[in-house]
C-alpha cells in the first residue's frame, strides 16, 4: 500500500483529478507517433485494452480448446463447465431466439461473442487488470459491426434485396401510412439497432468503471483529508465493494443482453414473411 | 458552485428509463409469481424490454457527451 | 494519467501523455480506430478457434450423447421385448405342460376307468362263466340224478308193485311205459319226485292226497 500511497499523496493537493474524467480510459502502452487521418491527427499506439483483449482471446482459446479437445460423452470437470456456458448460449439464447430450425450455423458466432464479451467485461473487476475492455467504444462498435453485417446479409439472402425492404413492412397496412412505417422500420433496422447495441455495452462498462473509480478514489481522497473525513472513507470503500459485486452482475447481464439482442436480430431477419 | 448543466439534464433523462425498467421487471416478477413455469418464456422478453428501455438512457448519455 | 494508477492496477503507467495526446481528450463515444480494427481481428481469431475446434467437438459429443441415450433406450426396449417374449414362452410352455398334465391325468383316469370296467367285465364274465358252468354242472348232476332217480324209482315201484301183485311186472311195465307216465304225471302235478324218494318228511300228507 505504501508505494501507492506515495504515488497518491501529491494528488491530495492537486484538485483536478477528482472527479475522474473520461481521459482515464486512454491508456497507451507503446506509442508509435501520430498519423494524419482525414485531416485530424491520430496517435498510433498499442493501448492497454488491446493487450487485455489479446490476453482474453489467448486465454479463452486455450481454455476452450483444452476442455473440448477430448470431448467425451461423460464430460470431465472442465468440459462440463464449458458445456454449461455453451448450453446457455446454444439452447438458452440461440435456439430460443432464432428457432430450432436454423439456429445451428449461428451458434459459433454467438458463443464466441458471448464468451469474449463476458470475459472482457469481467476484466473490469478482476485484479490486477480492472479495466473493462468494452469501456473503449471501438470494441463494442467492432462487435456490433459484425452483428450488423451478419443480420443484414442473411436477411437479404433470404428475402432478396427488394424483398428485404418489403419484409420490414408489416402486412395489412393502409397504403397512405406505408412510407412512414417503412421509414421508421428502416431507421430501426439501420440506425437504432446497431447504435443501441454498441452504446449499451459501451455505456454500461464505461459508467460502471467510472462509478467504481469514483468510490475508490473518493474514499482515498477522503482518507487523505484526515480527521473526521478519513472515517467517512470506510463507507465509501464498502460502497465500492458493493458496487464491484453489482458490476459483476451488470457485466454478465450486458454480455447476455448483447448476445440475446444479436440473436433476436438474426432471428428477426430469418422469420418467414409476415 | 460550478458545474455542467448537461449533467443535470442526463440525470433528468435517466428518470424515464429508470421507471420503465422498474415497470418491466415488476411485470416480470408478477408474471413469474403467478405462473412460475412461464419463467423461461418471460425472461428473454423481460430482458429485451429492459434493453429497449435502457436504450433511452444510453441515448441521453451520448447526448451528454456530444452536448449539442 | 495518475488516475489510472489510483485504480490500483498493476500495469505500469506510461508517462502522463494525456495533455499532448488528442486521443485522451477525444469524445469517449468516438472509436479509436486501431482499437476497432484490433477488436475485429481478435474476434475473428477467437471465432476461428471456436468454429473450427470447439463447437464441432461439442456438437459431436452432443450427438454421441444423444445416440448413446437413444441407443441405451433401444437396448432397454429390446431387452424388455426379449424378456416379455421369454415370459410369453414360459407361460405358453407352462400352459402346455399344464394341459399335458391334465390330458395325462384325464387319460390315466380314462384308462383307469376302462381298466376297471374291463376288469369288472372280465370278472363279470368270469363270474358268469363260473355261474354258468356251475349251473350247467348242477343241471347235469340234476339231470343225472333225475335219470338215476327215475330209474331207481321205476325199479323200486315196479318191485313194489310186483311184490303187491305178486308177479314180475318189470318188463311189462317198462315196456308199457307206465312208470314213465306216472312219473310224468308226478312231475306235471304237485307231487315232487323226491317226495316219493323220501316219504319220511312232512309232505307225506300231500303225497297221500296226490295219491
Amino acid at each position: 500500500m505504501s508505494p501507492t500511497a506515495a504515488m497518491l499523496l501529491p494528488m491530495a493537493e492537486d484538485e483536478s483529478h477528482f472527479p475522474p474524467d473520461p481521459s482515464l480510459f486512454w491508456q497507451p502502452l507503446v506509442k508509435f507517433g501520430t498519423v494524419d487521418l482525414f485531416g485530424s491527427e491520430m496517435t498510433l499506439a498499442i493501448t492497454r485494452p488491446m493487450v487485455i483483449l489479446a490476453l482474453t482471446v489467448g486465454l479463452l482459446s486455450w481454455w476452450l480448446v483444452a476442455t473440448t479437445r477430448k470431448a467425451a460423452i461423460v464430460p470431465s470437470k472442465g468440459q462440463a463447465g464449458t458445456e454449461a456456458v455453451y448450453n446457455f448460449v446454444r439452447n438458452g439464447i440461440a435456439r430460443d431466439m432464432i428457432g430450432s430450425r436454423d439456429f445451428l450455423p449461428f451458434v459459433p458466432f454467438l458463443f464466441t461473442m458471448f464468451v469474449l464479451i463476458l470475459f472482457n467485461n469481467w476484466m473490469g473487476i478482476i485484479p490486477p487488470v480492472q479495466m473493462p475492455t468494452m469501456g473503449r467504444i471501438g470494441f463494442p462498435i467492432a462487435l456490433t459491426l459484425l452483428v450488423y453485417v451478419v443480420y443484414h446479409w442473411i436477411g437479404v439472402k433470404k428475402h432478396g434485396a427488394i424483398g428485404y425492404f418489403k419484409f420490414m413492412l408489416p402486412s395489412g397496412l393502409p397504403g397512405w401510412i406505408k412510407p412512414a412505417i417503412l421509414a421508421l422500420e428502416m431507421l430501426t433496422f439501420f440506425v437504432t439497432r446497431p447504435l443501441t447495441l454498441a452504446l449499451r455495452l459501451f455505456g454500461n462498462m464505461f459508467a460502471g468503471h467510472l462509478l467504481l473509480v469514483v468510490f475508490i478514489i473518493g474514499g482515498w481522497e477522503l482518507f487523505l483529508q484526515g480527521g473526521l473525513l478519513s472515517v467517512v472513507s470506510l463507507p465509501a470503500w464498502i460502497m465500492a465493494f458493493a458496487m464491484t459485486v453489482f458490476e459483476a452482475l451488470v457485466q454478465f447481464l450486458q454480455a447476455y443482453v448483447f448476445v440475446l439482442l444479436a440473436a433476436s436480430y438474426i432471428g428477426g431477419a430469418l422469420v418467414d414473411e409476415h | 458552485m460550478t458545474g455542467d448543466i448537461t449533467l443535470l439534464g442526463y440525470g433528468l433523462a435517466a428518470i424515464g428509463p429508470a421507471i420503465g425498467v422498474g415497470l418491466i421487471f415488476a411485470a416480470y416478477i408478477n408474471g413469474v409469481a403467478r405462473q412460475p413455469e412461464a419463467q423461461k418464456i418471460l425472461q428473454p422478453i423481460a430482458i429485451l424490454g429492459f434493453a429497449l428501455a435502457e436504450a433511452l438512457a444510453i441515448f441521453a448519455l451520448v447526448l451528454f457527451f456530444i452536448r449539442l | 494519467m495518475q488516475l489510472t494508477a489510483s485504480t490500483l492496477t498493476a500495469v505500469p503507467v506510461v508517462t502522463a501523455a494525456g495533455s499532448d495526446d488528442p486521443e485522451a481528450t477525444a469524445l469517449p463515444i468516438l472509436p479509436y480506430l486501431p482499437e476497432l480494427i484490433f477488436g475485429l481481428v481478435a474476434f475473428g481469431i477467437l471465432y476461428w478457434v471456436v468454429a473450427k475446434y470447439v463447437v464441432p467437438n461439442l456438437e459431436k459429443a452432443y450427438a454421441e450423447r444423444t445416440a448413446a441415450i437413444e441407443g441405451g433406450m433401444q437396448q432397454a426396449e429390446k431387452a424388455q421385448e426379449e424378456a416379455e417374449a421369454a415370459l410369453r414362452e414360459y407361460k405358453a410352455q407352462l400352459a402346455e405342460a399344464r394341459d399335458e398334465a391334465a390330458r395325462i391325468r384325464e387319460e390315466a383316469k380314462e384308462q383307469g376307468a376302462s381298466i376297471i370296467a374291463e376288469m369288472r367285465e372280465q370278472a363279470q364274465a368270469e363270474a358268469n362263466r363260473i355261474t354258468e358252468s356251475a349251473t350247467k354242472q348242477i343241471e347235469a348232476e340234476r339231470q343225472q340224478a333225475v335219470v338215476s332217480l327215475r330209474s331207481d324209482v321205476g325199479k323200486l315201484s315196479t318191485d313194489l308193485a310186483s311184490k303187491i301183485v305178486g308177479e314180475s311186472l318189470e318188463d311189462q311195465t317198462r315196456q308199457s311205459g307206465i312208470v314213465d307216465r306216472f312219473l310224468a304225471e308226478l312231475e306235471a302235478g304237485n307231487v315232487r319226485p323226491e317226495v316219493v324218494g323220501s316219504p319220511s318228511d312232512g309232505s307225506a300228507g300231500a303225497e297221500g292226497q296226490g295219491n
